[in-house]
């Protein structure tokens, strides 16, 4: 890869905001409102004047005497983060409920502006899509007050617009994956949840070019299918390369999955929110029938002609340590190699390049 | 029982009809096969949670994989089904229940009490945790079996209608899809007739755990513990009924007559998640030796709450969506809040259950806000319900003993 491209402006700008992106920037134009999963409907935050700002683990894990140790270490690293004062600047915080961690870490947050959003655990289930909408009228209702505007149509059409803007982008940089470094895939999408969302379109729409003309055939990389929980970091991305991989198709939380499927803009917004949430890729949190998840992990593998699929743990994480046994079974049964890699970090060690190492020859 | 298990502290004569109850369910559940299927009535496996008094009123029998888990833990086979589940995939952070449920149907070789008797169907509803929906995700793959699920969004502060709507909705949905699968048409009358039941036992279960409130306490928490089993398995049912008057009476009887569950009570506990079911008598003994009775506990008073009068289904809604589990950390601050005053409580001790994260994980802060609002200590010790692996004895009991010499202290 040209070293050019990642000094080229616009993806040094994107790179740059990855780098700097775990706290709220100092930036007195903007209120940053940080959340939790890629469930929470950024689009209420723009439209209350919010900039939405995911929240990641710190490189530097620290332990909040709140927490036992059985716990994943993003919670874990967030909370002491949130403790430590680190992220005082935002202007409240949102949890979308995904797991038992997450719903217990929303009560002992330390932000005085704390929000919860509950998606249906099970989106086509009979009352779901009404249930959903009610749920995101609430939430639209609370944060105005929050943010201390009057809830308006029009600013959350605004708003989806923005965002389906920001979703077909990355779905030209995820396109465009196979013939790009994981790291450099993974970083730019990243971006997309740190950056305020206007400036990541801006910049992201000018960097596709540079990026189309720099990627090139991932020649004779094993190409894989990367699926798990949120990575805050690139380091596994950097070992899949090192070992002559390339991850062709990334269904990780941070990943693809976060930016999938847009919202329809001919319908009322907050009903088009929902029906987007029913339609996403199907994650280990939600329950949209048996074998979903496999059925889709098969079909992206087709579609990217992948050799082999990575489930991605982090340990402590039930729904993602759940899903590997029936997925993995399903995958392996219709022929496709799985290697079910369990990481503490984000950053993988020694024992996980071996077992990567090992599965790569095996392809 | 061995010796070192058996209870430091007065016996219930209702134990022995406990253990006679519990061996005519198991038995029972264990040969459905035979006399269910004549009779046409299916099997299903339950979470503890789930509104069985719809498929009581449809002539299901239930049974509970989660009571068997604690079964497992007690008897001392947890460990090796949860190998057998971990050898399987599972991993060992997951629920002991769950890998002993689990391990049990891979390996009924090991499993006590014969095992579980195989489903027909399984009905899942996630007041609880998390875990359950991806729990009976595995089983309806390894039996082939439909799985029915009850979503019951969590609730993060006020009960909202449009959650309680939403559930009301799934239950109609159970209510065809139960009929279809059984062929039977719901009687409301029937339906009435269970609530009412799962009713009046709420309400002896109720009168039982009140009689705590005397000094000095009639029960002790393993009693509760142990004697909630039928509160689980038989909810919905005259058996329940019965069985809970037996104990009332007997409890009544003992607080006429002034009789301690802990002879010479000195200190009056509270208990916070589910028991250590593998050191149960162990662990509470070291208490008792020292005068130490747990007149309440927040787990058994899970069964505590009543269906409301009125509609059926709004009733089975609101109340198995608004379970204590299902609720934020301020509602379970007030609710400990409230018994420490109701039971003159004068310390609690909370376990840190790895395998109960929404239990868990939100402990430390309950236990500050609760010290904080009632000046009553509290201890915080970490070990799993069934899993004895992660159990550390001396640890455990050099805490234990720190806090009943600060309680001693405290006088």
């Amino acid at each position: 890869m040209n070293g050019s491209l990642y000094g080229a402006e616009p993806v040094a700008v994107l790179l740059a905001a990855v780098r700097g992106g775990r706290r709220p920037p100092a930036d007195p134009q903007r209120r940053y409102f940080g959340y939790f999963c890629s469930y929470w409907p950024e689009e209420l935050l723009l439209a209350a004047g919010l900039e939405p700002l995911r929240l990641l683990p710190p490189e530097t894990a620290g332990t909040p005497a709140c927490l036992p140790a059985f716990c994943c270490l993003p919670a874990r690293a967030c909370l002491a983060a949130a403790e430590a004062g680190e992220l005082d600047a935002l202007a409240g915080v949102g949890f979308a409920h995904s797991c038992d961690t997450v719903q217990c870490l929303t009560g002992i947050w330390p932000h005085r502006t704390r929000l919860f959003f509950v998606p249906p655990a099970t989106p086509l289930a009979p009352g779901a899509e009404v249930y959903l909408r009610g749920e995101l009228h609430r939430l639209w209702r609370q944060l105005a007050a929050a943010a201390g505007v009057q809830p308006e149509e029009e600013a959350l059409r605004r708003a989806v617009a923005l965002m389906n803007g920001v979703r077909l982008l990355a779905g030209r940089l995820d396109e465009m994956r196979p013939g790009l470094p994981s790291p450099l895939t993974a970083a730019l999408l990243r971006a997309g949840q740190l950056m305020p969302r206007a400036d990541y379109a801006a910049a992201l729409e000018a960097a596709l070019p540079l990026l189309a003309d720099a990627a090139d055939e991932p020649g004779g990389r094993r190409r894989l299918v990367l699926s798990g929980s949120l990575l805050e970091s690139d380091g596994l991305y950097m070992m899949f390369e090192e070992l002559g991989a390339r991850v062709v198709a990334d269904d990780t939380c941070t990943g693809y999955r976060h930016f999938a499927v847009t919202v329809d803009e001919g319908v009322e917004p907050l009903a088009g929110l929902a029906a987007r949430c029913a339609a996403r890729p199907p994650c280990p949190c939600r329950h949209p029938g048996p074998d979903r998840r496999a059925d889709y992990l098969l079909d992206l593998a087709g579609r990217r002609g992948a050799q082999g699929v990575v489930l991605a743990l982090r340990k402590y994480c039930d729904p993602h340590a759940w899903d590997a046994v029936a997925v993995g079974e399903r995958l392996r049964r219709s022929g496709l190699p799985v290697l079910v890699l369990e990481m503490e970090a984000a950053a993988p060690g020694g024992q996980e390049r071996t077992r990567l190492q090992a599965f790569l020859e095996s392809l | 029982m061995k010796v070192a298990d058996e209870p430091r502290y007065l016996p219930l004569r209702s134990s022995r009809h406990l253990g006679r109850t519990m061996q005519k369910y198991y038995l029972l559940m264990r040969y459905q096969h035979l006399w269910g299927r004549p009779l046409k009535r299916p099997l299903a496996w339950v979470t503890s949670g789930a509104p069985v008094e719809i498929l009581r009123a449809l002539g299901i029998d239930v049974f509970y994989p989660e009571n068997y888990g604690a079964l497992c833990g007690a008897r001392r086979a947890a460990v090796e089904l949860c190998r057998a589940a971990e050898a399987a995939g599972y991993s060992q952070d997951l629920c002991s229940y769950a890998r002993a449920g689990i391990g049990a149907v891979l390996r009924p070789d090991l499993a006590p009490a014969g095992g579980m008797p195989r489903p027909d169907l399984l009905v899942m509803c996630n007041n609880i945790c998390g875990t359950v929906l991806k729990w009976y995700e595995a089983l309806a793959g390894l039996f082939n079996v439909p799985l029915f699920t009850i979503d019951t969004p969590f609730i993060a502060a006020d009960v909202e209608e449009h959650a309680v709507d939403y559930v009301r909705t799934q239950l109609r949905r159970l209510i065809d899809d139960l009929e279809r699968f059984t062929g039977r048409r719901l009687r409301p009358a029937e339906l009435e007739r269970r609530v009412a039941l799962s009713n009046q036992a709420v309400g002896l279960w109720c009168e039982i755990r009140d009689f705590c409130r005397h000094r000095p306490s009639p029960l002790n928490a393993p009693d509760l513990f142990v004697h909630m089993a039928p509160i689980v398995v038989l909810r919905g049912t005259a058996g329940a009924v019965g069985y809970y008057r037996r104990l009332r009476d007997e409890v009544a009887t003992r607080v006429r007559a002034g009789l301690a569950a802990v002879p010479g009570e000195k200190h009056r506990l509270l208990w916070d998640n589910i028991a250590i079911w593998y050191r149960l008598y162990r662990f509470f003994r070291l208490f008792s030796e020292r005068g130490a009775c747990f007149v309440t506990d927040t787990y058994t008073g899970g069964w505590a709450a009543a269906l409301a009068p009125g509609d059926p289904l709004e009733s089975l809604a609101r109340t198995y969506t608004t379970i204590f589990l299902n609720r934020p950390v301020e509602f379970r601050v007030r609710q400990m809040v409230e018994l420490i005053r109701a039971y003159a409580v004068d310390g609690f001790v909370m376990h840190a259950n790895r395998s109960c994260k929404p239990y868990s994980l939100v402990q430390e802060e309950i236990r500050r806000r609760v010290m904080n609002e009632t000046g009553v200590p509290g201890l915080l010790v970490e070990a799993d319900m069934a899993d004895a692996r992660v159990w550390a004895e001396e640890p455990v009991h050099n805490r234990v003993q720190a806090f009943l010499e600060n309680l001693e202290l405290r006088g």
